[in-house]
């Protein structure tokens, strides 16, 4: 695929600022405390001195809220009550600075959204258009594990271009066709063999550093009811609140509501992005709900990343390892330990 | 604060012993420093996971809603103040419980903490007496607790329990002098387009999570305002006026019962000072009907009676 | 072009105000034209959610009224609505709606000049704020 380039660490970041010309560019900025995905104009200044961005960036493909139709809802007027796909913007985006574990997400992902059943024509269109710049990460948080559910810390599995930070400056890796134009056409010296190995060192030394590791075979070999009828969900699920942050903040989570809205005389389909740790997801126009109980929707997130997708798609449990629900959950629900024991 | 680990194991290995109590709730230590685990313990063999320190920064009651056992539950002054408010509003018995109260020093904000490591992950953390310690990749750092307490542990008013089968040590003394209210004094003086775009703002980030909803023991609704569709109140995109909508309900949802525990700041993600929208009603519940939540279980709560002379100066 | 003028959600008891509205009305005294009256069974009725929901929908002002304190036709409704309104008045208007978009009144059903006064001094104030600027559910603003 190509020969890595160096640069300088000022002269890519003046790449990606002109690269601003043919593509929507999303780059990390810092918030507050946290970094965001947030697209590159002016006054936004990136930042790839960072862990991780606080939400991952499943929203530039995948919004939280989304238009999909809409139509009018007068009777005199063109089109009354038909809807309509909603304009969408498509583009061609440039996220740079992304991290392994959310590249390899997005792959998560797209088995459900772009499969020979099923393809969600917005997220699969949007996905294409992107280019996907990753910078590993030579220091692991210690709630990450990657390299134990993804490609680890320099995983290049989902991405296009992979960046080294060598200190001042830059070592970018082309990965697939669509990375390597562009690197081709980005001014830069070609990595030398000394640049190389400290690269590989580097990662190396980062997978030294992440010490959870889990054997799948369990996942797979168990029934789903046994697991399903395990005696410890309720006992995981006790201090569960039954929020959204681990769904919301997850790479790979994918399930969405859909909302018709009406504003005045004119309807909008709208998906928004739902949880399975929300009664609400389950609840039938009967009143019924199947998944009553908070247990059984703790469960439920647990047995659909770890048993159902491992069984429906035969590729690994449905989590990049970028630990943000164990960082971010306000009760310290830990998925490493629930893995543990599904796979005791 | 860690002191009173060793008591609650104690208390609650003869609470569950004596079959005093059938289950125990309480912390236990997380996985993620400064992250304690809300528990429940069910045998007296099991009682050492128990923990306090100054990460308890949940509402223990929120576990407490409709539960049926008898149960043991460890209580500092906000949590105390909202078990009594379940009492209040008959989400559980005061004769299902056994509280160790707990008087409070104050517990820390993790986002100030995390803000001195430079926002990098943490290995390790412990504390003694007046400072605690956090471990990261190649560093190490002893701060004062006392710089680092949540805003609410600033200007709280209760800290001791006001409700309790026992107290697991001496009250301290009520920190009376500072004003609980100043920052919302502050933009009561503003114009409304200012507090309109400082709390537009504020929310901005909002996620519609609703961890701040969740993690409060007073949100315990069969079906929430939000989930209603018959009418719907409010969207459920992140459009900013449903997001403000939502706020709003779910402050004025507080009003006269929001103990200011700091639970739902805590926990949100992106760390949204939601406060700001109780701490308005809180504020007005005391001057206008010199009303605290929680404090007692003689008075019905802020809205469910009245006086014939409440205050009407604003109605014509 | 029309000139502008306020659009005002009234939430009037059904067992006072509003029969004061209709009384004002037989006695052919004049009062503004500006309100979209709602006749609920007691001011007590009115939840907070009815209001935002009113400002939502772009209300330009919101006028709640009820019996006077110890006439309430369910004995203490209007007492019970008395606390929740001060509270809820004393937050929208911390979030920046401007005082004078939201009125609360007690006007018994045989005082039509006092209804007349009131249904005047409302649509003066929120006249004079000129129109709603906040908390108005527009199309979402979504990707
Ligand atoms: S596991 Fe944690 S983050 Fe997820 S819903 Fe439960 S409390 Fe919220
Ligand atoms: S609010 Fe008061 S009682 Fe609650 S944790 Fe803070 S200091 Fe303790
Ligand atoms: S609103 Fe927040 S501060 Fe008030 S009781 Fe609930 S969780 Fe505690
Ligand atoms: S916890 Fe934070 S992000 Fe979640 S709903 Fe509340 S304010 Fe919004």
């Amino acid at each position: 695929m190509g020969t890595s380039k160096v640069l300088k660490k000022d002269e890519w970041l003046k790449v990606i600022e002109d690269l601003r010309k043919g593509y929507k560019v999303f780059v990390p900025t810092k918030e507050g405390d946290f970094h965001f995905f947030r697209e590159y104009k002016d006054g936004i200044r990136p930042d790839l001195n960072f862990s991780n961005t606080r939400l991952s960036p499943k929203g530039l493909i995948y919004p939280q809220s989304e238009r999909m139709f809409e139509c009018p809802l007068s009777k005199d007027q063109e089109g009354a009550f038909i809807l309509k796909e909603s304009p969408k913007d498509f583009g061609p985006q440039l996220v740079v600075g992304i991290r392994p574990c959310d590249a390899y997400g997005f792959l998560i992902v797209k088995r459900n959204f772009d499969n020979p059943q099923y393809r969600d024509p917005w997220w699969v269109r949007r996905y294409e258009s992107t280019t996907f710049v990753g910078l590993g990460c030579n220091e692991p948080c210690p709630t990450c594990f990657c390299n134990a559910a993804a490609g680890g810390p320099f995983g290049e599995e989902g991405l296009d271009l992979l960046m080294w930070d060598l200190g001042d400056e830059y070592l970018i890796k082309p990965i697939t066709e669509k990375g390597s134009n562009l690197l081709a056409k980005v001014e830069g010296k070609e990595a030398q063999d000394g640049e190389i190995k400290e690269a590989e060192s580097l990662k190396k030394e980062s997978q030294k550093k992440m010490d959870f590791s889990f054997d799948i075979t369990p996942l797979k070999n168990k029934a789903q009811l046994e697991l399903f009828n395990e005696p410890y969900w309720e006992d995981v699920a006790f201090s569960c609140i039954n929020c959204g942050t681990c769904t919301y903040l997850c790479p790979t989570c994918w399930c969405f509501d859909i909302q018709d809205e009406v504003y005045k005389n004119h309807c909008d389909r709208i998906r928004n992005w739902d949880s399975c740790m929300f009664p609400l997801f389950t609840l039938h126009g009967s009143g019924h709900n199947p998944r009553e109980k908070k247990f059984q929707r703790v469960r439920q997130r647990f047995m659909h990343k770890l048993k159902y997708y491992v069984d429906k798609y035969g590729n690994g449990i449905q989590c990049s390892g970028c630990g943000r629900c164990v960082r971010y959950c306000p009760v310290n629900i830990d998925i490493r330990n629930v893995i543990g024991l599904m796979c005791g | 604060m860690i002191r009173y680990t060793e008591k609650i194991r104690e208390r609650a290995r003869e609470l569950l012993g004596q079959g005093k109590v059938d289950v125990f709730i309480g912390y236990k230590k997380g996985t993620v420093p400064l992250m304690n685990q809300p528990v429940m313990i069910k045998r007296a063999e099991d009682v050492d996971q128990l923990l306090w320190d100054s990460n308890c920064c949940l509402n223990l009651a929120n576990y407490l809603t409709k539960r049926t056992e008898k149960i043991g539950i460890v209580a500092n002054g906000c949590n105390s103040r909202n078990i009594v408010i379940h009492i209040l509003e008959n989400q559980i018995k005061r004769d299902q419980l056994y509280i160790l109260g707990i008087p409070c020093e104050g517990t820390i904000d993790h986002r100030a903490v995390l803000r001195a490591a430079d926002n990098q992950e943490l290995l390790g953390y412990s504390e003694d007496g007046k400072e605690f310690t956090i471990r990261g990749a190649g560093f190490e750092k002893t701060l004062k607790k006392e710089e680092f307490l949540r805003t609410n542990c600033k200007t709280c008013q209760h800290r001791n329990p006001v409700i309790y089968d026992e107290l697991l040590g001496d009250p301290v003394p009520e920190n009376t002098e500072v004003d609980p209210f100043s920052d919302v004094k502050g933009l009561e003086t503003q114009p409304p387009e200012k507090k309109w775009s400082f709390f537009q703002n504020l929310i901005s980030k909002c996620i519609r999570c609703y961890a701040c909803r969740n993690a409060c023991p007073l949100c315990y609704c069969p079906t929430c305002f939000v989930d209603e569709s018959k009418p719907q109140w409010v969207g459920k995109s992140i459009d900013p006026i449903d997001t403000m909508t939502f706020h709003i309900l779910r402050a004025y949802h507080c009003a006269g019962r929001c103990t200011d525990c700091g639970a739902c700041e805590r926990v949100c993600p992106v760390a949204i000072p939601m406060r700001q929208f109780t701490k308005k009603l809180n504020k007005d519940a005391k001057e206008l009907f010199d009303w605290e939540a929680g404090l007692t279980l003689e008075t019905r709560p802020l809205f469910d009676f009245y006086k014939t002379s409440d205050y009407n100066e604003f109605i014509y | 072009m029309n000139e502008w003028s306020p659009k005002i959600t009234a939430f009037l008891c059904n067992w006072c105000t509003y029969g004061a509205a209709d009384l004002a009305g037989v006695s052919r005294l004049q009062y503004p034209p500006n309100f979209r009256v709602i006749r609920v069974p007691c001011s007590g009725r009115v939840s907070p959610k009815f209001i935002l929901a009113a400002f939502r929908q772009g209300a330009d002002g919101v006028w709640v009224s009820g019996c006077h304190p110890g006439d309430c036709h369910y004995l203490e409704g209007n007492f019970y609505a008395r606390r929740k309104f001060a509270l809820l008045k004393g937050l929208l208007e911390h979030i920046g709606i401007e005082p004078g978009r939201l009125h609360f009144s007690w006007i018994s059903s045989a005082e039509a000049t006092k209804f007349v006064e009131v249904a005047t001094k409302v649509a003066n104030a929120v006249g004079a704020l000129g129109p709603a600027k906040y908390l108005i559910k527009q199309r979402a603003e979504v990707a």
